[in-house]
């Protein structure tokens, strides 16, 4: 018997730090391509990863796999036990044998008021399901490891492992209510003792930078897509005169860091006036 | 020539389509019945599902004497080239630009009453060749080409329908897909597929149709008595052998508590808003059954009164978890 001298090698994901084999073409937990590197801008924003056509990410003992270019599906193969948590308007289709039920959420009153979807769905396995949103963007897929906290704008999640715990956080601040374009709450997803999937759907293109400690950042506040609770987040009005006439002012969001912030290039503008 | 160049030839000019079945001698570098890219792999997700083929920018399908070639990505461009025997029929609102000799005359359509109530266009539009002629859609997704056979039928959700070759019959027919909401003394009817649909057939020659989808497009064979879920404003296009019907599906394992309603902040006020949202909660799904192929996109919308009452509905399978 010999013992192999070739030292184990893997590949870090550069996206999601997961580690892969070495042959590997696409991380098996993002489904980032791992042959290219990162695109990161001048000014420090990194693309999402484009995930090619009909990777393969993994996730429990289950599959999802990443089909079309223009307005991604993600379509899971979900094993016996496994489950994934959405809003029911992004399915796409399903086998009939997919069980279907409900999670159970606290404060249902607070996000009917708030206009957030009440009813988050779940999908058990064994089956397949096939998710997608109306509008042409990017799917960012998101490994959350234990521990991290990540907020995201609301009705930008796609779907989220059952590891990943789902709640909802108010935004602070009347000021940030009422200008900030993102509505009263955000949808907050953490991770326990187990790795979770978490995938959103930005629309457009998806860009994230990592703020430094006290680092700030201001943007339009319809591109907002996510950050990592630990950025705080609050609104700035921008006055912009035009002499005689008067003047209007406009509305951004000033975010801080440390953390990771994500933004989608196409969105909408929400009481800049 | 030698003997293996001549096998090689001949090979060539008996080069199948694997996604439309039009034959053609291989040279060009896409099938000139659907444009699909010419000896690509079919790429096949895991679950079965086709994506519509690979179609290089600028990829040229012909069609009798004439000429189609597919230009961009985003929201593709479909340029005609007409013969002077050939022509072309559309709806009027897709035409982005043509060359001023091309000629267009109305094309008459029967059931124009139906097609007014249905939102549909009750005037279609034919134009002869020679010349060039170009169509696009306002959203952006993928051109699919469908050649026709002698003896197909296929059926095309509305509004998706981009052009069609001379040689293409074109009819609609009612879906007998629907359902009733009742808000206050107000009963309204919905159509999640639409209230028509288009069939497009040929007799003799084979034809060719183009059509518009918002995102990527999916294909799968359905065999007999194989059934699949989609989501009704998914469909895209089906074989006439498809057979559809609503489909009902009741979530469950809906357990709120008292405990998890206090937690919240609103206490008994919270729970009993959770169990009333929750209450008769379900999913609207069409049920496609073989045999036969069918398409959905990935970009669709909702369903319109999806979330109202409903008071009664089309032949519907019903499914509670």
């Amino acid at each position: 018997m010999t013992v192999s001298a070739e030292p184990l090698q893997r590949v870090v994901c550069q996206w999601c730090q997961t580690q892969n084999e070495r042959t590997a073409t696409s991380c098996r937990a993002c489904g980032a391509p791992l042959d290219i590197k990162d695109l990161v801008s001048e000014s420090g924003w990194r693309e999402a990863p484009r995930i090619k056509d009909m990777t393969e990410i993994h996730f429990g003992n289950s599959q999802c796999q990443v089909e079309g270019d223009i307005v991604p599906v993600a379509e899971m193969q979900m094993a016996p036990g496994d489950s994934v948590i959405f809003e029911h308007h992004v399915m796409l289709w399903k086998d009939p044998a997919v069980a279907m039920s409900i999670l159970s959420l606290q404060g249902g009153a607070k996000r009917m008021l708030a206009g957030m979807p009440f009813i988050i769905s779940v999908a058990t396995g064994p089956g397949r399901i096939a998710f997608s949103r109306d509008a042409t963007g990017e799917l960012v897929v998101l490994p959350l490891h234990p521990g991290m906290e990540l907020d995201v704008r609301e009705h930008a999640f796609l779907l989220a492992s059952h590891h990943i715990n789902y709640s909802f956080v108010r935004i602070k601040g009347l000021r940030n209510i009422l200008f900030g374009g993102q509505g009263m709450y955000m949808d907050r997803f953490v991770t326990t003792d187990v790795p979770g999937l978490l995938i959103l759907h930005g629309y457009g293109n998806v860009f994230e930078r990592t703020l430094k400690q006290g680092e700030s950042i201001i943007i339009e506040p319809g591109a907002f897509l996510y950050k990592d609770s630990s950025v705080t987040m609050d609104v700035e009005t921008q006055k912009l005169t035009t002499g005689l006439f008067g003047g209007t002012a406009m509305n951004l969001a000033r975010m801080t860091g440390p953390g990771r912030v994500g933004i989608q290039s196409m969105y909408v503008h929400h009481n800049t006036e | 020539m030698s003997a293996n160049m001549n096998q090689a030839a001949s090979a060539q000019r008996n080069y199948t389509c694997s996604w439309c079945g039009t034959a053609s001698d291989g040279t060009r570098l896409s099938c000139p019945g659907c444009g699909a890219t010419v000896n690509v792999k079919n790429i096949v997700t895991d679950s079965g599902w086709t994506e519509a083929p690979g179609r290089k920018d600028m990829a040229v399908l012909q069609f009798g004497s004439s000429y189609c070639q597919i230009e961009g990505k985003y929201v593709p461009v479909a340029d005609m080239n007409l013969s002077k025997d050939d022509s072309v029929y559309f709806a009027h609102h897709v035409l982005l630009w043509k060359e001023p000799q091309v000629n267009i005359t109305n094309l008459p359509i029967k059931g124009a009453w139906k097609r007014l109530m249905a939102g549909l266009p009750v005037i279609m539009t034919q134009a002869h060749g020679p010349g060039h002629i170009a169509f696009s859609r306002d959203v952006p997704g993928e051109t699919v080409a469908l050649p026709i056979q002698p003896g197909q039928s296929v059926d095309v959700r509305e509004h998706v329908f981009v052009v069609a070759t001379g040689q293409v019959n074109y009819g609609f027919f009612q879906t007998g897909v629907w359902f009733t909401t009742k808000k206050d003394d107000e009963t309204e009817t919905h159509y999640p597929v639409g209230y028509l649909m288009d069939r497009f057939s040929v007799a003799q020659a084979p034809g060719l149709v183009l059509l518009h989808a918002s995102g990527n497009v999916f294909v799968r064979k359905l065999n007999p008595g194989q059934s699949i879920l989609v989501k009704p404003t998914a469909l895209l296009f089906k074989d006439q052998t498809v057979q559809m019907q609503l489909y009902f599906e009741h979530p469950g394992g809906n357990t709120p508590t008292v405990l998890g309603g206090a937690a919240g902040g609103l206490g008994l006020l919270g729970n009993i808003a959770n169990v009333m949202a929750s209450f008769g909660q379900r999913y609207l799904w069409l049920q496609l059954n073989g045999p036969g192929r069918v398409a959905v996109q990935s970009a669709f919308e909702p369903v319109e009164g999806e979330n109202g009452t409903i008071t009664s509905n089309s032949q519907a399978l019903r499914q509670r978890w």
